[in-house]
């Protein structure tokens, strides 16, 4: 009885490994998979912009947005990413990735060695890019100025620092569907619902978390915590911004500066630095698409003393 | 008699000290709110088509920019490190920590200002132009040495 008792139990535990291996397996995207592409730089450049490489993976205190070398440390509740170099250096950077590794870790977030990156990269959100958005991309960063220096590796806790984990994370939170155009939307509405929700990842700062670190969808662009320690994000949502006009939210985009004359500051100056570099019709186009977000209350702020 | 003026002195010289460091961080607030007004409410307002071109407006917001640049630099001594102001932003321990980085943003900031002075803003285009190099140079600072409340 025994025995039969404790086979039954390693039959179990056995079993539930494999399943949790199973449900935490990293999607590969292979060489095979990707259609004749020839890159578009230009359009390539865009996309760098905004999705805001320069700002996490650009390397600390230097002007420089096209140098990739990270090492900027991320100060999150989870323990401290250390952003990796990204430049196009074949020892430290990504100068030795085919196309078909690029694409994987920006999309779905798995690094050339069939690892989970951690979800402070917002692969979350980069999932719903266009592939062709994301190959022009890789081109592009191919054209930059490699960079040599490895970051130190991140200072994470257990059990967040087991990478097979953010599989289930991914499975909990991240959207898989591709992103698809509104009918009844305006093409100008979908471009900028496009560039906010994918490669923008707007929400991954302007949206509260749950203790798994997975955006609340209910509250998504409703403001929070500052997941990078400090401060709060604000609600970007019409509950907040009622009083900004399309005008107002696309100068602010080029310029950091807000209707009221106060400027940007902290991360979002950061992110002007991308946004600026973007054309007029991007700008407007996510405008229109941010003017156009129901009113949706945030969680309560903490009181400032 | 003679110890405890001494002391007196010294204590109303410290507090008159104090009373002084918080006058600068006043200054800082007021000169900071007058150049958002400026830039914001006045030349940014009609480089984005909500006011009409007005140049005796912009003339006028652009010297005041150009006073207030020249004493920036001034507004932030070290013994008002740690002290916090009435609005919802304060200056960053920061900037007593990377000095000669901040002074170079503050001198950035006051290049720029005195090169829009100095070439002057005749109409529309041009401001269109300069109000983002501008609003620039704010958040290039404000990134790393504004911090937030709350």
């Amino acid at each position: 009885m025994m025995r039969r008792l404790s086979i039954l139990a390693a039959i179990i535990i056995v079993a539930g490994f494999a399943v949790y291996w199973w449900l935490t397996m990293p999607v590969v995207v292979a060489a095979s998979a990707l259609p004749a592409h020839t890159p578009d730089l230009s359009n390539g450049k865009t996309a760098f912009n905004i999705g805001g490489c320069s700002s996490c993976h650009a390397v600390p205190n230097q002007p420089d947005r096209t140098r990739l070398g990270g090492g900027l440390p991320l100060t999150t509740p989870f323990g401290i990413f250390h952003v990796p170099n990204i430049s196009p250096d074949v020892k430290d950077g990504i100068g030795g990735w085919s196309e078909a590794q690029f694409v994987t870790a920006v999309l779905e977030g798995v690094s050339p060695q069939g690892a989970h990156y951690f979800p402070a990269f917002p692969y979350a959100s980069y999932h719903r890019a266009k592939l062709t958005d994301i190959r022009d991309m890789f081109a592009y960063i191919k054209t930059l100025p490699p960079v040599s220096g490895a970051a130190p590796a991140h200072e994470i806790a257990f059990p967040f620092n087991i990478r097979r984990n953010v599989g289930i994370w991914k499975l909990l939170f991240m959207e898989r569907q591709p992103f698809a155009a509104v009918a009844g939307q305006s093409p100008q509405w979908n471009r900028g619902a496009y560039l906010v929700n994918t490669l923008g990842h707007c929400a991954e700062c302007h949206s509260p978390r749950n203790a798994l670190g997975g955006i609340v969808a209910a509250q998504r662009f409703a403001g929070g915590p500052n997941p990078e320690g400090k401060g709060w994000v604000p609600n970007i949502t019409q509950k907040n911004l009622d009083d900004w006009s399309e005008k107002d939210i696309a100068y602010f985009l080029e310029s950091g500066l807000l209707p009221d004359g106060d400027s940007a500051g902290g991360s979002m100056a950061s992110v002007i630095k991308n946004t600026s570099q973007l054309s007029a019709e991007d700008r407007t186009a996510m405008a229109v698409y941010l003017k156009s977000l129901a009113p949706v209350e945030g969680p309560a702020r903490p009181k400032s003393n | 008699m003679k110890r405890m003026f001494v002391t007196v002195a010294a204590v109303l010289l410290g507090i008159g000290a104090v009373y002084a460091q918080q006058d600068v961080v006043n200054q800082r607030q007021t000169s900071m709110k007058e150049n958002g007004k400026n830039i914001g409410g006045v030349l940014g307002a009609m480089a984005k088509g909500e006011k009409p071109y007005d140049q005796a407006a912009v003339d006028a917001a652009i010297a005041k920019l150009a006073e207030n640049a020249k004493t920036m630099g001034t507004l932030f001594p070290e013994n008002t490190k740690g002290l916090k102001a009435d609005g919802k932003y304060s200056a960053s321990p920061k900037i007593w920590e990377n000095r000669a980085d901040f002074d170079s943003h503050v001198a950035s900031y006051t290049k720029a200002v005195n090169e829009v002075s100095a070439a002057g803003i005749k109409n529309l285009d041009a401001l269109k132009a300069a109000v983002p190099t501008l609003g620039k140079q704010c958040s290039g600072c404000h990134e790393t040495y504004r911090l937030k409340e709350g």
